[in-house]
Protein backbone atom coordinates (compact mmCIF):
# COMPACT_ATOMS: atom_id res chain seq x y z
CA UNK A 1 0.00 0.00 0.00
CA UNK A 2 2.83 2.37 0.43
CA UNK A 3 4.54 1.11 -2.23
CA UNK A 4 1.29 2.13 -4.30
CA UNK A 5 1.29 5.94 -2.64
CA UNK A 6 4.75 6.36 -3.58
CA UNK A 7 4.30 5.67 -7.03
CA UNK A 8 1.21 7.97 -7.41
CA UNK A 9 3.46 10.90 -5.50
CA UNK A 10 5.91 10.20 -8.01
CA UNK A 11 3.37 10.12 -10.68
CA UNK A 12 1.55 13.50 -9.43
CA UNK A 13 4.78 15.22 -9.15
CA UNK A 14 5.75 14.36 -12.67
CA UNK A 15 2.47 15.64 -13.55
CA UNK A 16 2.54 18.46 -12.12
CA UNK A 17 5.93 18.96 -13.78
CA UNK A 18 4.39 18.89 -17.19
CA UNK A 19 1.56 21.00 -16.40
CA UNK A 20 4.36 23.83 -15.27
CA UNK A 21 6.11 23.48 -18.31
CA UNK A 22 3.11 23.40 -20.31
CA UNK A 23 1.73 26.74 -18.89
CA UNK A 24 5.56 27.74 -19.20
CA UNK A 25 5.10 27.35 -22.99
CA UNK A 26 2.09 29.21 -22.99
CA UNK A 27 3.64 32.25 -21.63
CA UNK A 28 6.60 31.99 -23.54
CA UNK A 29 4.64 31.98 -26.25
CA UNK A 30 2.35 34.73 -25.40
CA UNK A 31 5.87 37.14 -23.75
CA UNK A 32 7.61 36.44 -27.08
CA UNK A 33 4.46 37.42 -29.41
CA UNK A 34 4.65 36.72 -32.77
CA UNK A 35 4.59 38.34 -35.90
CA UNK A 36 1.06 37.86 -37.33
CA UNK A 37 0.31 37.98 -40.77
CA UNK A 38 -2.64 37.71 -42.91
CA UNK A 39 -2.98 34.11 -43.31
CA UNK A 40 -0.78 33.00 -40.65
CA UNK A 41 -2.94 34.81 -38.16
CA UNK A 42 -5.75 31.48 -38.00
CA UNK A 43 -2.68 29.34 -37.80
CA UNK A 44 -1.06 31.32 -34.68
CA UNK A 45 -4.53 31.14 -32.87
CA UNK A 46 -4.90 27.53 -33.50
CA UNK A 47 -1.25 26.62 -32.14
CA UNK A 48 -2.02 28.89 -28.83
CA UNK A 49 -5.46 27.45 -29.04
CA UNK A 50 -3.22 23.64 -28.63
CA UNK A 51 -0.57 24.82 -26.18
CA UNK A 52 -4.04 25.69 -24.10
CA UNK A 53 -5.46 22.38 -24.35
CA UNK A 54 -1.85 20.94 -23.78
CA UNK A 55 -2.40 22.68 -20.18
CA UNK A 56 -5.51 22.16 -19.91
CA UNK A 57 -5.37 17.84 -20.32
CA UNK A 58 -1.95 18.46 -18.00
CA UNK A 59 -4.24 20.28 -15.31
CA UNK A 60 -6.91 17.15 -15.49
CA UNK A 61 -3.89 14.45 -14.91
CA UNK A 62 -2.91 16.78 -12.24
CA UNK A 63 -6.64 16.78 -10.84
CA UNK A 64 -7.06 13.13 -11.18
CA UNK A 65 -3.28 11.92 -9.47
CA UNK A 66 -4.07 14.49 -6.38
CA UNK A 67 -7.74 12.63 -6.06
CA UNK A 68 -5.83 9.33 -5.67
CA UNK A 69 -3.74 10.59 -3.43
CA UNK A 70 -4.46 9.87 0.24
CA UNK A 71 -4.23 12.27 3.37
CA UNK A 72 -1.64 11.48 5.28
CA UNK A 73 -2.09 9.59 8.67
CA UNK A 74 -4.49 11.19 10.76
CA UNK A 75 -3.13 9.22 13.63
CA UNK A 76 0.17 11.54 13.63
CA UNK A 77 -1.70 14.74 13.10
CA UNK A 78 -0.09 17.13 15.08
CA UNK A 79 3.60 15.97 14.10
CA UNK A 80 3.10 16.46 10.65
CA UNK A 81 3.95 20.09 11.27
CA UNK A 82 7.74 18.39 12.17
CA UNK A 83 8.35 17.96 8.93
CA UNK A 84 8.29 21.15 7.84
CA UNK A 85 11.15 22.22 10.54
CA UNK A 86 13.64 23.73 8.44
CA UNK A 87 16.40 22.14 10.91
CA UNK A 88 15.59 18.75 9.87
CA UNK A 89 19.22 17.26 9.81
CA UNK A 90 19.85 18.51 13.33
CA UNK A 91 16.69 17.26 14.73
CA UNK A 92 15.26 14.19 12.98
CA UNK A 93 12.37 13.45 15.20
CA UNK A 94 9.81 13.30 12.45
CA UNK A 95 11.76 10.34 11.17
CA UNK A 96 11.72 8.59 13.91
CA UNK A 97 8.17 8.85 14.68
CA UNK A 98 7.93 7.56 11.47
CA UNK A 99 9.67 5.17 11.59
CA UNK A 100 8.20 4.20 15.25
CA UNK A 101 4.71 4.56 13.76
CA UNK A 102 5.33 2.24 10.56
CA UNK A 103 7.14 -0.47 13.15
CA UNK A 104 3.93 -0.33 15.55
CA UNK A 105 1.69 -0.76 13.01
CA UNK A 106 3.81 -3.88 11.43
CA UNK A 107 3.47 -5.10 15.09
CA UNK A 108 -0.35 -5.01 15.36
CA UNK A 109 -0.49 -6.44 11.86
CA UNK A 110 1.54 -9.43 13.07
CA UNK A 111 -0.10 -9.79 16.04
CA UNK A 112 -3.43 -9.97 14.06
CA UNK A 113 -2.12 -12.85 12.27
CA UNK A 114 -0.82 -14.26 15.44
CA UNK A 115 -4.44 -13.86 16.99
CA UNK A 116 -6.02 -15.61 13.93
CA UNK A 117 -3.82 -18.32 13.99
CA UNK A 118 -3.73 -19.32 17.91
CA UNK A 119 -7.58 -18.37 18.44
CA UNK A 120 -8.57 -22.26 17.22
CA UNK A 121 -5.99 -23.67 20.27
CA UNK A 122 -7.25 -21.16 22.77
CA UNK A 123 -10.90 -22.12 22.23
CA UNK A 124 -10.06 -25.39 22.84
CA UNK A 125 -8.08 -25.32 25.54
CA UNK A 126 -10.25 -22.77 27.08
CA UNK A 127 -13.83 -24.67 26.89
CA UNK A 128 -12.31 -27.63 28.42
CA UNK A 129 -11.33 -25.69 31.68
CA UNK A 130 -14.79 -24.00 31.30
CA UNK A 131 -16.64 -27.31 31.17
CA UNK A 132 -14.21 -28.69 34.36
CA UNK A 133 -14.95 -25.57 36.09
CA UNK A 134 -18.76 -26.11 34.85
CA UNK A 135 -18.90 -29.46 36.76
CA UNK A 136 -17.44 -27.94 40.10
CA UNK A 137 -19.87 -25.67 40.33
CA UNK A 138 -22.52 -28.15 39.79
CA UNK A 139 -21.07 -30.09 42.84
CA UNK A 140 -21.67 -26.95 44.64
CA UNK A 141 -24.91 -25.88 44.14
CA UNK A 142 -26.07 -29.13 45.52
CA UNK A 143 -24.93 -30.21 48.75
CA UNK A 144 -25.83 -33.59 49.60
CA UNK A 145 -25.89 -33.32 53.62
CA UNK A 146 -29.91 -33.37 54.06
CA UNK A 147 -29.77 -36.64 51.39
CA UNK A 148 -28.08 -39.16 53.89
CA UNK A 149 -28.98 -42.62 54.56
CA UNK A 150 -30.71 -43.44 58.54
CA UNK A 151 -27.79 -46.20 58.50
CA UNK A 152 -25.08 -43.61 57.70
CA UNK A 153 -26.51 -41.05 59.98
CA UNK A 154 -26.57 -44.12 63.10
CA UNK A 155 -23.08 -44.55 61.93
CA UNK A 156 -21.36 -40.78 61.98
CA UNK A 157 -24.14 -40.16 65.30
CA UNK A 158 -21.78 -43.08 67.10
CA UNK A 159 -18.62 -41.17 66.00
CA UNK A 160 -19.89 -37.96 67.16
CA UNK A 161 -20.54 -39.52 70.25
CA UNK A 162 -16.92 -40.35 71.03
CA UNK A 163 -15.80 -37.39 69.86
CA UNK A 164 -18.13 -35.20 72.23
CA UNK A 165 -18.09 -37.25 75.17
CA UNK A 166 -19.58 -34.78 77.75
CA UNK A 167 -23.01 -35.06 75.46
CA UNK A 168 -25.10 -37.99 75.98
CA UNK A 169 -27.13 -38.70 72.59
CA UNK A 170 -29.99 -40.59 71.87
CA UNK A 171 -31.37 -41.27 68.24
CA UNK A 172 -35.10 -41.20 67.78
CA UNK A 173 -37.17 -41.08 64.78
CA UNK A 174 -40.49 -39.94 65.73
CA UNK A 175 -40.74 -38.85 62.14
CA UNK A 176 -40.33 -40.93 59.80
CA UNK A 177 -36.35 -41.86 58.66
CA UNK A 178 -35.32 -38.30 59.38
CA UNK A 179 -33.75 -38.45 63.21
CA UNK A 180 -34.36 -35.99 65.82
CA UNK A 181 -31.26 -36.44 68.63
CA UNK A 182 -31.97 -36.07 72.46
CA UNK A 183 -29.51 -34.53 74.03
CA UNK A 184 -28.60 -33.96 77.57
CA UNK A 185 -25.82 -32.31 78.93
CA UNK A 186 -24.83 -33.10 82.12
CA UNK A 187 -26.98 -32.11 85.09
CA UNK A 188 -27.74 -28.97 83.05
CA UNK A 189 -29.96 -29.28 80.54
CA UNK A 190 -31.87 -31.36 77.74
CA UNK A 191 -31.69 -30.86 74.30
CA UNK A 192 -33.65 -31.16 71.04
CA UNK A 193 -31.86 -31.76 67.55
CA UNK A 194 -33.96 -32.15 64.28
CA UNK A 195 -31.95 -33.61 61.83
CA UNK A 196 -32.58 -33.46 58.03
CA UNK A 197 -30.24 -36.21 56.79
CA UNK A 198 -27.04 -34.69 59.28
CA UNK A 199 -28.24 -31.02 58.58
CA UNK A 200 -29.59 -29.23 62.08
CA UNK A 201 -32.81 -28.22 61.27
CA UNK A 202 -34.13 -27.01 64.29
CA UNK A 203 -32.54 -26.94 68.55
CA UNK A 204 -34.96 -26.58 71.07
CA UNK A 205 -33.06 -26.18 74.88
CA UNK A 206 -35.31 -26.90 77.90
CA UNK A 207 -34.61 -27.75 81.37
CA UNK A 208 -33.28 -30.93 82.56
CA UNK A 209 -36.73 -31.42 84.36
CA UNK A 210 -39.00 -30.03 82.05
CA UNK A 211 -41.77 -32.45 80.85
CA UNK A 212 -44.54 -31.57 78.29
CA UNK A 213 -47.66 -31.45 79.83
CA UNK A 214 -49.14 -33.81 77.31
CA UNK A 215 -46.32 -35.99 78.25
CA UNK A 216 -45.33 -36.99 74.92
CA UNK A 217 -41.81 -37.43 73.56
CA UNK A 218 -41.98 -34.75 71.03
CA UNK A 219 -40.02 -31.42 72.80
CA UNK A 220 -39.26 -29.90 69.57
CA UNK A 221 -41.75 -27.64 69.46
CA UNK A 222 -42.75 -26.56 73.15
CA UNK A 223 -40.54 -23.51 74.05
CA UNK A 224 -38.64 -23.87 77.68
CA UNK A 225 -40.64 -21.58 80.53
CA UNK A 226 -37.58 -20.58 81.85
CA UNK A 227 -36.13 -17.30 80.32
CA UNK A 228 -31.99 -19.00 80.22
CA UNK A 229 -32.99 -21.59 78.44
CA UNK A 230 -35.06 -19.53 76.03
CA UNK A 231 -31.64 -17.27 75.65
CA UNK A 232 -29.57 -20.80 75.17
CA UNK A 233 -32.31 -22.02 72.53
CA UNK A 234 -31.65 -18.76 70.85
CA UNK A 235 -27.39 -18.39 70.75
CA UNK A 236 -27.95 -22.46 69.62
CA UNK A 237 -29.82 -21.13 66.91
CA UNK A 238 -27.46 -18.60 65.82
CA UNK A 239 -24.36 -21.38 66.10
CA UNK A 240 -26.18 -23.94 63.49
CA UNK A 241 -26.18 -21.05 61.26
CA UNK A 242 -22.65 -20.21 61.59
CA UNK A 243 -21.59 -23.69 61.72
CA UNK A 244 -23.16 -24.29 58.67
CA UNK A 245 -20.97 -25.94 55.60
CA UNK A 246 -22.77 -27.33 52.92
CA UNK A 247 -20.20 -29.58 51.57
CA UNK A 248 -19.20 -31.19 55.20
CA UNK A 249 -22.75 -31.88 56.95
CA UNK A 250 -20.87 -34.18 60.18
CA UNK A 251 -18.36 -31.04 60.39
CA UNK A 252 -20.70 -28.84 60.93
CA UNK A 253 -22.47 -31.26 63.27
CA UNK A 254 -19.70 -31.93 64.97
CA UNK A 255 -18.60 -27.88 65.15
CA UNK A 256 -21.84 -27.58 66.60
CA UNK A 257 -22.10 -30.14 69.24
CA UNK A 258 -18.19 -28.70 70.10
CA UNK A 259 -19.05 -25.45 70.78
CA UNK A 260 -22.32 -26.36 72.49
CA UNK A 261 -21.00 -29.07 74.86
CA UNK A 262 -19.10 -25.66 76.34
CA UNK A 263 -23.01 -25.02 77.81
CA UNK A 264 -21.99 -27.36 80.90
CA UNK A 265 -20.75 -24.49 82.76
CA UNK A 266 -23.92 -22.67 82.39
CA UNK A 267 -24.38 -21.52 85.95
CA UNK A 268 -21.03 -22.33 86.78
CA UNK A 269 -19.07 -20.16 84.64
CA UNK A 270 -18.46 -16.28 85.41
CA UNK A 271 -18.68 -14.13 82.16
CA UNK A 272 -15.64 -13.42 80.67
CA UNK A 273 -15.79 -9.30 80.36
CA UNK A 274 -17.44 -8.35 83.60
CA UNK A 275 -16.54 -11.25 85.85
CA UNK A 276 -20.06 -11.91 87.01
CA UNK A 277 -22.29 -14.40 86.95
CA UNK A 278 -25.63 -13.05 87.36
CA UNK A 279 -26.65 -9.72 85.72
CA UNK A 280 -30.20 -9.26 84.67
CA UNK A 281 -31.44 -12.32 86.07
CA UNK A 282 -29.09 -14.70 83.91
CA UNK A 283 -25.74 -16.20 83.96
CA UNK A 284 -23.55 -15.67 81.28
CA UNK A 285 -25.90 -17.77 78.49
CA UNK A 286 -23.88 -17.05 75.06
CA UNK A 287 -20.79 -18.64 74.48
CA UNK A 288 -18.11 -17.12 71.66
CA UNK A 289 -18.19 -19.07 68.43
CA UNK A 290 -14.16 -19.25 68.13
CA UNK A 291 -13.06 -19.10 71.91
CA UNK A 292 -16.33 -20.89 73.31
CA UNK A 293 -15.40 -18.31 76.44
CA UNK A 294 -18.60 -17.60 78.23
CA UNK A 295 -20.38 -14.29 77.83
CA UNK A 296 -23.87 -12.42 79.03
CA UNK A 297 -25.95 -11.55 76.31
CA UNK A 298 -24.66 -7.78 77.04
CA UNK A 299 -21.45 -8.30 77.32
CA UNK A 300 -20.20 -9.81 74.22
CA UNK A 301 -20.92 -6.71 71.89
CA UNK B 1 -38.13 -27.75 90.89
CA UNK B 2 -34.95 -25.47 91.21
CA UNK B 3 -32.21 -24.95 94.13
CA UNK B 4 -33.69 -22.78 97.27
CA UNK B 5 -31.76 -21.15 100.08
CA UNK B 6 -33.51 -20.01 102.99
CA UNK B 7 -32.65 -17.36 105.35
CA UNK B 8 -32.94 -16.15 108.70
CA UNK B 9 -32.80 -12.39 108.84
CA UNK B 10 -31.74 -10.74 111.41
CA UNK B 11 -34.18 -7.73 113.08
CA UNK B 12 -31.50 -4.96 114.04
CA UNK B 13 -32.57 -3.44 117.17
CA UNK B 14 -34.62 -0.32 117.48
CA UNK B 15 -36.58 -1.62 114.37
CA UNK B 16 -39.89 -3.81 113.47
CA UNK B 17 -39.79 -6.74 111.81
CA UNK B 18 -42.44 -4.61 109.04
CA UNK B 19 -40.02 -2.10 108.57
CA UNK B 20 -37.64 -4.49 107.65
CA UNK B 21 -39.65 -6.76 105.57
CA UNK B 22 -40.60 -3.24 103.94
CA UNK B 23 -36.91 -2.55 103.23
CA UNK B 24 -36.32 -5.92 102.02
CA UNK B 25 -39.05 -5.88 99.55
CA UNK B 26 -38.21 -2.43 98.25
CA UNK B 27 -35.22 -3.50 97.49
CA UNK B 28 -36.20 -6.68 95.77
CA UNK B 29 -38.62 -4.40 93.60
CA UNK B 30 -35.99 -2.21 92.60
CA UNK B 31 -33.50 -5.17 91.49
CA UNK B 32 -36.62 -5.75 88.83
CA UNK B 33 -38.41 -8.27 90.15
CA UNK B 34 -42.42 -8.40 89.84
CA UNK B 35 -44.53 -9.39 92.88
CA UNK B 36 -47.11 -12.49 92.12
CA UNK B 37 -48.69 -13.04 94.76
CA UNK B 38 -48.82 -14.31 98.36
CA UNK B 39 -46.93 -17.53 99.80
CA UNK B 40 -47.22 -19.29 103.28
CA UNK B 41 -45.63 -22.52 104.83
CA UNK B 42 -47.02 -23.59 107.91
CA UNK B 43 -46.27 -25.75 110.34
CA UNK B 44 -47.79 -27.97 113.15
CA UNK B 45 -46.50 -30.42 115.23
CA UNK B 46 -47.70 -33.51 117.11
CA UNK B 47 -46.12 -35.67 119.47
CA UNK B 48 -46.81 -39.27 120.32
CA UNK B 49 -49.40 -40.36 123.37
CA UNK B 50 -46.65 -42.40 125.63
CA UNK B 51 -49.71 -43.47 127.58
CA UNK B 52 -51.83 -44.86 125.03
CA UNK B 53 -48.63 -46.85 123.29
CA UNK B 54 -47.50 -50.31 124.24
CA UNK B 55 -43.38 -49.27 125.10
CA UNK B 56 -43.92 -46.55 127.21
CA UNK B 57 -39.95 -46.94 127.35
CA UNK B 58 -39.59 -44.75 123.92
CA UNK B 59 -39.13 -41.46 123.75
CA UNK B 60 -41.50 -38.65 123.48
CA UNK B 61 -41.64 -38.62 119.53
CA UNK B 62 -42.48 -36.16 117.88
CA UNK B 63 -44.02 -35.74 113.82
CA UNK B 64 -43.99 -32.08 112.19
CA UNK B 65 -46.32 -31.63 109.45
CA UNK B 66 -45.83 -28.84 106.66
CA UNK B 67 -47.49 -27.96 104.13
CA UNK B 68 -46.27 -25.30 101.56
CA UNK B 69 -48.28 -23.36 98.88
CA UNK B 70 -45.67 -23.82 96.08
CA UNK B 71 -46.52 -27.25 96.13
CA UNK B 72 -50.67 -26.59 97.32
CA UNK B 73 -51.21 -30.42 96.59
CA UNK B 74 -48.69 -32.11 98.67
CA UNK B 75 -48.63 -32.19 102.71
CA UNK B 76 -44.56 -32.99 104.18
CA UNK B 77 -44.41 -34.59 107.18
CA UNK B 78 -40.84 -35.06 108.83
CA UNK B 79 -40.24 -37.06 111.95
CA UNK B 80 -37.82 -36.38 114.62
CA UNK B 81 -35.13 -38.73 112.91
CA UNK B 82 -35.24 -36.53 109.98
CA UNK B 83 -37.18 -39.06 107.77
CA UNK B 84 -39.33 -36.91 105.70
CA UNK B 85 -42.61 -38.03 103.89
CA UNK B 86 -44.36 -36.75 101.19
CA UNK B 87 -47.92 -37.17 100.75
CA UNK B 88 -51.07 -35.69 99.09
CA UNK B 89 -53.62 -33.22 101.25
CA UNK B 90 -55.08 -35.92 102.25
CA UNK B 91 -52.64 -37.05 104.81
CA UNK B 92 -54.32 -33.94 106.67
CA UNK B 93 -57.71 -36.39 107.24
CA UNK B 94 -55.37 -38.97 108.55
CA UNK B 95 -53.46 -37.01 110.79
CA UNK B 96 -56.90 -35.72 112.26
CA UNK B 97 -57.86 -39.06 112.54
CA UNK B 98 -54.52 -39.93 114.54
CA UNK B 99 -55.54 -37.13 116.79
CA UNK B 100 -58.46 -37.84 117.78
CA UNK B 101 -59.33 -40.22 120.49
CA UNK B 102 -62.14 -42.93 119.81
CA UNK B 103 -65.09 -44.69 121.90
CA UNK B 104 -63.04 -44.27 125.28
CA UNK B 105 -59.90 -45.08 123.37
CA UNK B 106 -56.92 -42.00 123.89
CA UNK B 107 -55.40 -40.78 120.47
CA UNK B 108 -52.41 -41.93 119.20
CA UNK B 109 -51.43 -38.39 118.80
CA UNK B 110 -52.36 -35.08 119.98
CA UNK B 111 -51.29 -31.44 119.08
CA UNK B 112 -48.66 -29.65 120.89
CA UNK B 113 -49.90 -26.50 122.27
CA UNK B 114 -49.26 -23.18 120.77
CA UNK B 115 -46.85 -24.78 118.25
CA UNK B 116 -48.20 -23.96 115.05
CA UNK B 117 -45.90 -21.42 112.89
CA UNK B 118 -45.98 -20.13 109.96
CA UNK B 119 -44.08 -18.19 107.53
CA UNK B 120 -46.41 -15.83 105.09
CA UNK B 121 -45.87 -12.82 102.89
CA UNK B 122 -44.99 -11.53 98.79
CA UNK B 123 -44.08 -13.85 96.26
CA UNK B 124 -41.60 -11.77 93.67
CA UNK B 125 -40.13 -13.32 90.60
CA UNK B 126 -37.61 -12.08 88.94
CA UNK B 127 -36.39 -13.88 85.63
CA UNK B 128 -36.07 -17.51 86.86
CA UNK B 129 -35.52 -16.16 90.40
CA UNK B 130 -38.11 -16.58 92.80
CA UNK B 131 -37.76 -14.42 95.85
CA UNK B 132 -40.04 -14.74 99.26
CA UNK B 133 -40.34 -12.83 102.34
CA UNK B 134 -41.78 -14.52 104.84
CA UNK B 135 -42.85 -13.10 108.07
CA UNK B 136 -42.79 -15.98 110.66
CA UNK B 137 -45.47 -16.23 113.85
CA UNK B 138 -46.06 -18.47 116.26
CA UNK B 139 -49.43 -18.21 117.45
CA UNK B 140 -49.82 -15.00 116.30
CA UNK B 141 -46.86 -13.44 117.61
CA UNK B 142 -44.00 -12.29 115.65
CA UNK B 143 -41.21 -14.27 115.41
CA UNK B 144 -38.43 -13.07 112.65
CA UNK B 145 -38.10 -12.96 108.88
CA UNK B 146 -37.17 -15.46 106.64
CA UNK B 147 -35.87 -15.16 102.75
CA UNK B 148 -36.41 -17.76 100.21
CA UNK B 149 -34.23 -17.88 97.08
CA UNK B 150 -35.62 -20.05 94.23
CA UNK B 151 -33.56 -20.75 91.08
CA UNK B 152 -35.75 -22.63 89.13
CA UNK B 153 -34.08 -23.93 86.18
CA UNK B 154 -31.19 -25.64 88.14
CA UNK B 155 -31.04 -28.26 90.89
CA UNK B 156 -27.71 -29.17 91.35
CA UNK B 157 -26.40 -26.51 94.17
CA UNK B 158 -22.75 -26.52 92.96
CA UNK B 159 -23.54 -25.08 89.58
CA UNK B 160 -26.08 -22.57 90.62
CA UNK B 161 -24.49 -21.65 93.87
CA UNK B 162 -22.16 -18.52 92.62
CA UNK B 163 -25.40 -17.46 90.71
CA UNK B 164 -27.66 -17.24 93.55
CA UNK B 165 -24.88 -15.74 95.83
CA UNK B 166 -24.33 -13.03 93.81
CA UNK B 167 -28.17 -12.03 93.41
CA UNK B 168 -29.09 -12.56 97.36
CA UNK B 169 -25.95 -10.37 97.92
CA UNK B 170 -26.98 -7.72 96.00
CA UNK B 171 -30.29 -7.49 98.48
CA UNK B 172 -29.76 -9.60 101.78
CA UNK B 173 -25.88 -8.39 102.51
CA UNK B 174 -23.63 -10.97 104.20
CA UNK B 175 -26.30 -13.28 105.38
CA UNK B 176 -25.93 -14.97 102.07
CA UNK B 177 -22.25 -15.48 102.01
CA UNK B 178 -22.43 -19.21 103.23
CA UNK B 179 -25.42 -21.42 101.55
CA UNK B 180 -27.50 -22.92 104.31
CA UNK B 181 -26.06 -26.24 105.82
CA UNK B 182 -28.61 -28.60 104.73
CA UNK B 183 -27.80 -26.94 101.52
CA UNK B 184 -23.76 -27.36 101.80
CA UNK B 185 -24.47 -31.00 103.22
CA UNK B 186 -25.75 -32.13 99.27
CA UNK B 187 -24.22 -29.56 97.37
CA UNK B 188 -23.79 -32.17 94.83
CA UNK B 189 -27.12 -33.82 94.78
CA UNK B 190 -30.00 -32.97 93.47
CA UNK B 191 -32.29 -30.19 94.72
CA UNK B 192 -35.49 -32.10 95.94
CA UNK B 193 -39.29 -30.04 97.45
CA UNK B 194 -38.59 -31.81 100.73
CA UNK B 195 -35.05 -30.11 101.48
CA UNK B 196 -36.63 -26.37 101.43
CA UNK B 197 -39.45 -28.47 103.96
CA UNK B 198 -36.19 -29.27 106.34
CA UNK B 199 -34.79 -25.92 105.84
CA UNK B 200 -37.88 -24.39 106.83
CA UNK B 201 -38.06 -26.70 109.94
CA UNK B 202 -34.77 -26.11 110.81
CA UNK B 203 -35.59 -22.57 111.20
CA UNK B 204 -39.02 -23.03 112.51
CA UNK B 205 -37.38 -24.88 115.13
CA UNK B 206 -34.68 -22.18 115.99
CA UNK B 207 -37.32 -19.82 116.62
CA UNK B 208 -38.94 -22.00 119.09
CA UNK B 209 -35.89 -22.46 120.94
CA UNK B 210 -35.00 -19.58 121.27
CA UNK B 211 -38.82 -18.60 122.91
CA UNK B 212 -37.94 -21.28 125.33
CA UNK B 213 -34.63 -19.82 126.29
CA UNK B 214 -36.41 -16.18 126.44
CA UNK B 215 -33.22 -14.46 124.19
CA UNK B 216 -34.87 -11.47 122.47
CA UNK B 217 -35.20 -12.45 118.91
CA UNK B 218 -32.83 -10.45 116.74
Amino acid sequence: MAENQTESLIQAIRCTQKLRASVANVFQSLADGCPVEKDNAVAAIGAFQESLLVVYNDFSDVEKVSSSLQPLSSVTPNSIYLSIDPAIDKLPVYQQIIQSYKWSNKVSDLAGYAASVMEPHAKSKRTTQYSSAQAKKVKRISPTGHAVAPTAVEACIARLTQKVPDISMKITHPLGSHAVLQLTLGRILKAQLALRGLIIERVNVRGLTETNLDESQMELWSRSKYDVFQKVTESATAAVLHFYFPHNAEMSLYTFLHWFQKFRTLFSAPCQKCGKHYLNGLPPTWRDLRSTEPYHDVCRQ
Amino acid sequence: MGVVCVYAFPVPEGKSGQQVVDSLQKQVELLGAVKTGNFSVDCETYQANTQAGTLTTTPQRLIHVLHNSEQPASCFSVLDTGTTLIADVLFDVLIHKLTSGKAGKEAFYQQRKGSKMESKGPRYELSDFIIKIGSVSMASNFKGILVEVEYSPCSVPTECWNLMRELMQSFMGNVAETPPTLVKNKMDNFYLPGDTINQYLEHFTNFRKQTVMGQPIR
